[in-house]
């Protein structure tokens, strides 16, 4: 049940840097968030 | 509208680029869960897993291959165990170096590669160490994975500010993950807990009557180049001592404090009454004083920061600019096992667990540990 929280908690995240990363303008900025979402995505598909 | 219509085609590509991204560092990491393969020599009788002795272990990252070498003579039974630290690389490679050379004539020898098996899918954080070291052999390089001395967290989180371990000791939380922390174990503890309760079970069910677990320390830890005994192994341990002196070894004896409990050279002896030994060699690649850390320091086991600390006679180990290669430290410890073995025959005629095709010492530091390994296919 925990691990369930946990992994919506990084879902929730990974949507909102998705979002975030649309709403930029500048290439470095979307290049970083682009970065943070992988390990966002790395945990929430790959770390069991 | 153009610059929306910009930024939006960029953001495209920073998505491709993290699908990328996820792609390459995701299969660097799914390769840390696969062990690397074992070439069993002709002598092996059978290969069990740990959690053939205790079911509870199946199916989790705890579960660890055990290696049996049976003589075609009755005689005692040892138990050598690489791997509990997986930052300890010397311990992993003596038994894979034995595992692929050895055949048994007299008693049985079981081997477990990779004790913290779950240590080894993961890497210190903030260490900066590689993931893998690699071993020339005759035709090629083999990759062993460089692990942690602790548990992977993914498999048991979170630690408790303070472990009260199964002996009842309390250490500092991060402990709980540490297996040499975590004899006898306990069947319905944390997963740790639960692979020192299976080594626990092995040496209960196969009647062990020594066991050796190989470790490495850090050059400026004092308990180095040191065979660390139960009191109940001091006989064997003091006439393996003469005989790796006698061979050229700068080794001494630790007794296994009474007090500090947990460790396998403790509770081995106290909760299944075996004879109970760890080996210790100098490693700089898991020390604080190293410099950048690397897959030649692992082997080469050169390091100037180490080299220039023994100069100034802050190490309890000479620490020349040669270093100390990880084929001493395996030879080391192949010697250190043959000695004690001998020892046990010598004490204990009924006891006697013969060896053959073991890497020579001599052989193992003049040619290097690749010699004596399969070649990778």
């Amino acid at each position: 049940m925990l691990r369930i929280f946990y992994l919506l908690i990084v879902l929730y995240l990974s949507l909102h840097l998705f979002w975030h990363l649309f709403r930029q303008r500048k290439f470095w900025d979307q290049a970083g968030t682009a970065i943070v979402l992988t390990l966002f995505l790395l945990r929430l598909f790959l770390v069991k | 509208m153009k610059g929306i219509k910009s930024s939006t085609c960029s953001a495209v590509l920073s998505l491709i680029m993290t699908g990328v991204l996820c792609f390459f560092s995701g299969r660097s990491f799914k390769t840390m869960h696969r062990p690397e393969p074992i070439y069993p020599s002709a002598g092996l009788t059978a290969k069990h897993w740990l959690s053939d002795y205790f079911p509870p272990l199946k199916n989790t990252h705890g579960d660890t291959e055990v290696y049996v070498f049976q003589g075609t003579e009755k005689g005692g039974n040892a138990l050598v165990l690489g791997g509990t630290h997986p930052n300890e690389p010397a311990g992993m490679i003596t038994a894979v170096l034995l595992i692929e050379n050895i055949r048994a004539k007299r008693g049985r020898i079981f081997i477990v590669p990779r004790a913290n098996a779950s240590g080894f899918t993961h890497s210190d954080p903030q260490e900066g160490n590689p993931q893998r070291f690699a071993i020339p052999t005759t035709l090629g390089q083999r990759l062993f994975r460089l692990g942690s001395r602790l548990t992977n967290p993914v498999d048991q989180w979170p630690d408790p500010a303070v472990y009260v371990n199964p002996a009842g000791q309390t250490l500092s939380g991060n402990e709980v993950r540490n297996l040499n922390r975590c004899y006898p174990g306990r069947p319905n503890g944390l997963l740790t807990e639960k692979i020192a309760f299976g080594i626990m079970e092995l040496i209960r069910k196969e009647r062990i009557d020594i066991g050796v677990d190989i470790h490495e320390s850090a050059p400026e830890y004092p308990v180095i180049n040191a065979i660390v005994f139960h009191e109940n192994s001091s006989e064997i341990a003091a006439l393996a001592l003469l005989e790796l002196q006698a061979q050229g070894f700068d080794i001494r004896l630790e007794a296994s404090p009474v007090n500090l409990r947990g460790l396998s050279h403790r509770e081995w002896g106290d909760h299944a009454g075996i004879k109970a030994i760890l080996l210790e060699t100098p490693n700089a690649s898991h020390g604080r004083l190293k410099g950048k850390p690397s897959s030649s320091l692992i082997v080469e086991g050169k390091d100037k920061f180490y080299t220039r600390a023994s100069r100034l006679g802050w190490l309890f180990v000479p620490y020349g600019e040669e270093g100390i290669p990880l084929s001493s430290r395996v030879a080391q410890h192949l010697a250190g096992l043959r000695a004690l073995l001998e020892a046990l025959a010598e004490t204990e005629p009924d006891k006697v667990i013969e060896v053959e095709d073991m890497p020579p010492t001599a052989e193992v530091q003049k040619k290097g540990v690749g010699a004596f390994l399969h070649p990778p296919t």
